[in-house]
C-alpha cells in the first residue's frame, strides 16, 4: 500500500510527538483517548454506512458486547488482557450474526432492527446477574499490561493502544474499499439489481461489512473497559455510543476513510470544551443541531463541503 | 392466576389505545412520504410535557392541556416536515438520520426544560380507580381508551370519506397514479404531518395522565410505534390497531408473569420474530425487502 | 439451452407474464417482440432473478432455476442488459467490467477485459467515470461489455439499439452479429424494430398482454394476422 509522506509525517507526529509534548498532562491526554474511542465506532460506523449502504442506530451492541466479553474472559478465564481485546472484536461479530436475518430488509428496517437488538443486549446484559454482575456490573476490570517496562494502562500507554487500533483499522479499510469486494460494494450504491444481476452477492458482502464493522466497534469496546476499568449495563449500551460517532461521521464525511476520525476529534473536543460548559446537562442538543444541519446543507460531510468552497473561490477569481 | 391474566389483558388492551395514536401516525407519515420519522416519539413526549406544565403550573386537568398541545405538537410536526423535504437526495437514509438528529434536540429541550425527574400526574380523579367486574384500572386509563377509539373512528372516517382523507391514501398507494389524479403530493405529506400531530397530542397527554414520564421515553415511543407497524404491515390501518393491542397485552402479560424488566424485552422479541417469520407483517402485502 | 415452461409472474392483480414456454437453444438468436407492457422486460427479469415467477418453471442447460438465487444465475452463463442503461455508479468503465467479471466468473483476466473494450469500442473511455461521462452510445456498449464480462451462454439484451440514431444503430447491429460468432453465444433480444429483428434472429417470439401469441421464424411471424393485429392495433381501432 502507497503511504504519502504526509500520512507519515502525521503517525509519526501521533506516536512521537503527541506522547512528548502532551504525555505529561493527563486531561489532555483522557481528552484524546476518548475522542479516539468515538472515532473508532465513528470509522467502524461509516464503514458500515459506506461500503454496505446501512444506517445503524444500534453500534452501542457491539460496544456493549465487546466490552462484556472481553471484561468476563480476563476476569473469569484469566485471558491476558490484549488477547481478550481481540476475542471482545469476535465476541461482537457472534453478536452480528443474529443480525443477519435483518441484512435482507430495505434500509430503514435494518436501521431499526438494529436498534431493537442493541436494546435486547442491554436488558440481557442487566438481567443476566451471573455472569455480567447485573446493573451493579463489574468492577475492578483487569488493566492493561505492563509490556517491557513500558505501562501500557497510563494514558499514554492507552493511547498509544487505541492509536495503533485505529491505524490498523484505517489500513484494513483501505484494503477492503481497493479489493474487488470494496469496488463492488461501490458499485451497489445506486445500482443494486445492475450489480447483483453480473453475479454480486450483495447479501453476502453486506454481511462481511457488518461483521467488519461490529469487530472494529467491539474491540473498541474492549479497549474501553480496560482502559476505565468498569462496567455496567446503562454505560456498555449506553446511546451516546451511537449518537457521538453518528454526528462524527456525518461530519467529517462518512464516505471517507479520514472524514470520522477528523470528525469525531473535531465534533469531541468541541462538544466537551464548549457545549458542555454553555448547557451541562442537555449539550446533546447542539449535535442534534448539528446532524440535522449537515444532512439538509452537506449531507456528504464537511470535507465535500470545504472541497466545494475552495473551487467556487477559486472559479471567481 | 386466570384473574391475573384477565386484568393482564384488560390493562394491556387499555394501552394498546394510546399505542394505536402514536403508531397511526407513524404510519401515516411513513406512507405519503415514505419517511420514518424517529422523533415521532418526541412529538407524543412534549404533548405529555405539556400536560405536566399544565397541571403543575397552572392546577387544571391535563385534559385542559390538549389544545396547547395540538397547537405546539402540530407545529412541531410541520417543521420536521419541512426540515425533511429539504433533503435533495438519498431521503430513505438522510431521513432516517435527519429525523434521529430532531429526536436528539427534543429530547435534549425537554430536558433543559423540565430536567430529567420522572414526572406523573397528581391529579387523583385521574388515578381513581374504576372496577368493572373482575377488572381494575384509573379512570384516565378507561377515559383514554375512549378517546382513542373516538379518534380512530374519526381517522377512519377521514380517511374513507373526506376529500382529503381520500388523498392521502392516494399517495400512500400511489404516488405517480395520484399526481394524475390531480392530487398534490405536498400538501397531503404536510397534512399527514399535523395529522400524526393530532394523534400524537392525544396520546402524550392520556399517557401523563395514566402513567409515568421522563425525557428519554420518547425514544422508546418511537420504537415501540415502529415495531407496531412491523407487526402490522406497514399500509394496514387495522394492522396498526391489531398490533398496538398486540403490544399492549404482550407487555402487560410480561409484567404480570415474569418482571417488569423484561417489558422492553417482549417488544423487540415480537418485532424480530415477525421480521423473520412473516416478513410483511401479520396484515401487510406490500415488500419490505431490498 | 434457456427453456421456459408454463411461466406467469403476477403482481397483485396484474399478470404480467401469462404461461409463457419458450426456448433458446446453444448459439440461437431468438427476437422477443410485442408492444409496450407486453410483459417482455418482466420476462427478462424472471430469468435473471430480479422477480419471482408466480407459477412455471425456468430451466437453463437443464436446471431448475427457481431456488438459484439471483447472484449465482451470472455464474452459470445468464448476461443481460437493462433498457435503461445503469452503469455502476462511481466506478470507472473499467471498474465495472471488473466487477462483472470477477463475481460473474469467478476470476479476473486482464486480456479478456481489454478484449471485450475492444470489442465494444470502449478502451478510449476505459478509465472515464461510467456514470458521468459516457454517451448514451457508449452507455449501452457498456450494459453489453458488463454482461460479455460475465463470460455468459445467453445474452439478454433489452432494446440495446433503442434511442440510438441511424449511424450507432448500424454500429451497434454490425456488433451484435459479430458478438454472436465470436462470444459464441445464444442471444435474446427485445426489440421493437422489425427489421433489425428480422436481419438478426434465427427465431422471432411475439408477447401480447403477456402470452405468447406466436413463436417462428421471422418472415412466418410476421405474415401472422394476430401478429400484425397486436402491431397495428392501435391504428385500426
Amino acid at each position: 500500500m502507497k503511504m504519502s509522506k504526509t500520512g507519515l509525517a502525521v503517525i509519526f507526529a501521533a506516536y512521537v510527538l503527541v506522547p512528548l509534548l502532551l504525555g505529561s498532562n493527563s486531561y489532555v491526554m483522557s481528552l484524546i483517548v476518548a475522542a479516539m474511542i468515538i472515532g473508532g465506532i465513528a470509522l467502524a460506523w461509516a464503514l458500515l454506512g459506506n461500503l454496505g449502504g446501512m444506517v445503524s442506530f444500534g453500534h452501542s451492541a457491539f460496544f456493549g458486547v465487546g466490552a462484556y466479553v472481553s471484561a468476563i474472559l480476563t476476569m473469569k478465564a484469566g485471558v491476558p488482557v490484549l488477547a481478550a481485546m481481540l476475542l471482545g472484536g469476535v465476541g461482537a461479530v457472534v453478536a452480528s450474526l443474529a443480525m443477519l436475518p435483518v441484512l435482507r430488509l430495505r434500509g430503514p428496517y435494518f436501521a431499526l432492527a438494529i436498534l431493537a437488538y442493541a436494546h435486547i443486549f442491554k436488558i440481557l446484559a442487566t438481567e443476566w446477574t451471573s455472569v455480567t454482575g447485573g446493573s451493579a456490573g463489574l468492577a475492578s476490570v483487569p488493566r492493561f499490561p505492563t509490556l517491557m517496562g513500558f505501562d501500557l494502562s497510563s494514558k499514554t500507554g492507552s493511547y498509544l493502544i487505541v492509536l495503533s487500533l485505529l491505524l490498523v483499522f484505517i489500513a484494513a479499510y483501505r484494503v477492503i474499499r481497493s479489493s474487488h469486494y470494496g469496488i463492488a460494494l461501490r458499485a451497489m450504491h445506486d445500482s443494486e439489481d445492475a450489480t447483483r444481476v453480473v453475479g454480486v452477492n450483495s447479501t453476502l458482502l453486506k454481511a462481511l461489512m457488518l461483521f467488519v464493522s461490529a469487530f472494529m466497534t467491539g474491540v473498541i469496546g474492549a479497549f474501553n473497559v480496560h482502559y476505565i476499568n468498569f462496567l455496567e449495563p446503562d454505560y456498555a449500551f449506553s446511546g451516546l455510543w451511537v449518537t457521538l460517532p453518528i454526528v462524527a461521521a456525518i461530519f467529517g464525511g462518512y464516505r471517507t476513510i479520514l472524514g470520522p476520525l477528523v470528525g469525531a476529534v473535531t465534533v469531541y473536543l468541541v462538544d466537551q470544551l464548549i457545549f458542555k460548559n454553555l448547557i451541562p446537562s442537555g449539550h446533546q442538543l447542539i449535535l442534534g443541531a448539528l446532524l440535522v444541519a449537515m444532512i439538509i446543507f452537506s449531507p456528504g460531510g464537511l470535507m465535500p463541503l470545504l472541497r466545494k468552497g475552495t473551487r467556487r473561490k477559486h472559479a471567481a477569481a | 392466576m386466570s384473574e391475573l391474566i384477565l386484568q393482564a389483558l384488560y390493562s394491556g388492551v387499555l394501552q394498546g389505545g394510546s399505542y394505536a395514536l402514536i403508531a397511526l401516525g407513524l404510519a401515516l407519515v411513513f406512507g405519503t412520504m415514505k419517511v420514518i420519522n424517529l422523533a415521532h416519539g418526541e412529538l407524543v413526549l412534549l404533548a405529555a410535557y405539556m400536560a405536566y406544565t399544565v397541571e403543575s403550573r397552572l392546577g387544571l386537568s391535563p385534559m385542559f392541556a390538549i389544545p396547547v398541545a395540538l397547537v405546539l405538537v402540530c407545529i412541531t410536526a410541520v417543521l420536521v416536515y419541512f426540515l425533511v423535504s429539504l433533503i435533495r437526495k438519498d431521503r430513505e437514509l438522510n431521513s432516517l438520520i435527519l429525523t434521529y438528529g430532531i429526536g436528539i434536540i427534543l429530547t435534549n429541550a425537554v430536558l433543559l426544560i423540565w430536567s430529567a425527574d420522572v414526572r406523573s400526574t397528581s391529579s387523583s380523579w385521574m388515578q381513581d380507580a374504576l372496577v368493572f367486574g373482575p377488572f381494575y384500572s384509573m379512570r384516565s386509563e378507561v377515559l383514554f381508551f375512549v378517546v382513542s377509539v373516538a379518534l380512530m373512528g374519526g381517522l377512519w372516517w377521514w380517511l374513507s370519506k373526506s376529500w382529503y382523507g381520500r388523498a392521502v391514501r392516494a399517495v400512500s398507494s400511489n404516488r405517480d397514479a395520484a399526481k394524475l389524479m390531480g392530487i398534490n403530493p405536498r400538501s397531503t405529506e404536510i397534512v399527514s404531518f399535523i395529522v400524526a400531530g393530532i394523534l400524537a397530542s392525544f396520546a402524550g397527554v392520556a399517557i401523563f395522565s395514566y402513567g409515568v414520564i421522563q425525557p428519554a421515553f420518547g425514544h422508546v415511543l418511537t420504537v415501540k410505534a415502529f415495531i407496531i407497524t412491523v407487526l402490522a404491515g406497514i399500509g394496514s390501518i387495522p394492522g396498526v390497531m391489531v398490533g398496538a393491542l398486540l403490544l399492549g397485552i404482550a407487555e402487560a402479560l410480561t409484567v404480570t408473569l415474569a418482571s417488569s424488566a423484561l417489558q422492553e424485552l417482549v417488544g423487540m422479541s415480537l418485532f424480530l420474530l415477525v421480521l423473520f417469520v412473516m416478513p410483511n407483517g401479520l396484515f401487510g402485502a406490500a415488500g419490505r425487502r431490498g | 439451452m434457456l427453456r421456459l415452461e408454463d411461466l406467469s409472474v403476477r403482481f397483485g392483480g396484474l399478470t404480467a407474464v401469462n404461461t409463457v414456454s419458450l426456448s433458446v437453444g446453444t448459439h440461437e438468436v431468438v427476437g422477443l417482440v410485442g408492444p409496450n407492457g407486453a410483459g417482455k422486460t418482466t420476462l427478462f427479469n424472471a430469468v435473471s432473478g430480479l422477480v419471482k415467477p408466480s407459477s412455471g418453471r425456468i430451466l437453463f442447460d437443464s436446471t431448475d432455476m427457481l431456488r438459484t438465487p439471483l447472484h449465482r444465475r451470472a455464474r452459470m452463463g445468464i448476461g443481460r442488459t437493462f433498457q435503461i442503461p445503469q452503469p455502476m455508479h462511481e466506478l470507472t468503465v473499467r471498474e465495472n467490467l471488473i466487477v462483472a467479471q470477477r463475481f460473474g466468473t469467478g476470476a479476473v483476466d486482464a486480456r479478456k477485459i481489454d478484449e471485450v473494450l475492444e470489442f465494444t469500442g470502449l478502451t478510449d473511455k476505459a478509465e472515464r467515470h461510467a456514470a458521468t461521462e459516457l454517451a448514451l452510445t457508449e452507455l449501452k456498449a457498456l450494459e453489453v461489455a458488463k454482461a460479455l464480462a460475465t463470460n455468459p451462454k445467453l445474452l439478454m439484451l433489452d432494446e440495446v439499439l433503442a434511442g440510438l440514431e441511424t449511424n450507432g444503430k448500424r454500429r451497434f447491429m454490425g456488433m451484435l452479429k459479430e458478438l454472436h460468432e465470436k462470444f459464441a453465444v445464444g442471444i435474446l433480444i427485445i426489440e421493437h424494430d422489425i427489421e433489425t429483428i428480422s436481419n438478426l434472429c434465427h427465431r422471432v417470439a411475439v408477447l401480447n398482454f403477456g402470452e405468447l401469441i406466436a413463436d417462428g421464424t421471422p418472415d412466418k411471424v410476421f405474415r401472422d394476422p394476430e401478429v400484425i393485429k397486436s402491431y397495428t392495433g392501435a391504428s385500426d381501432a
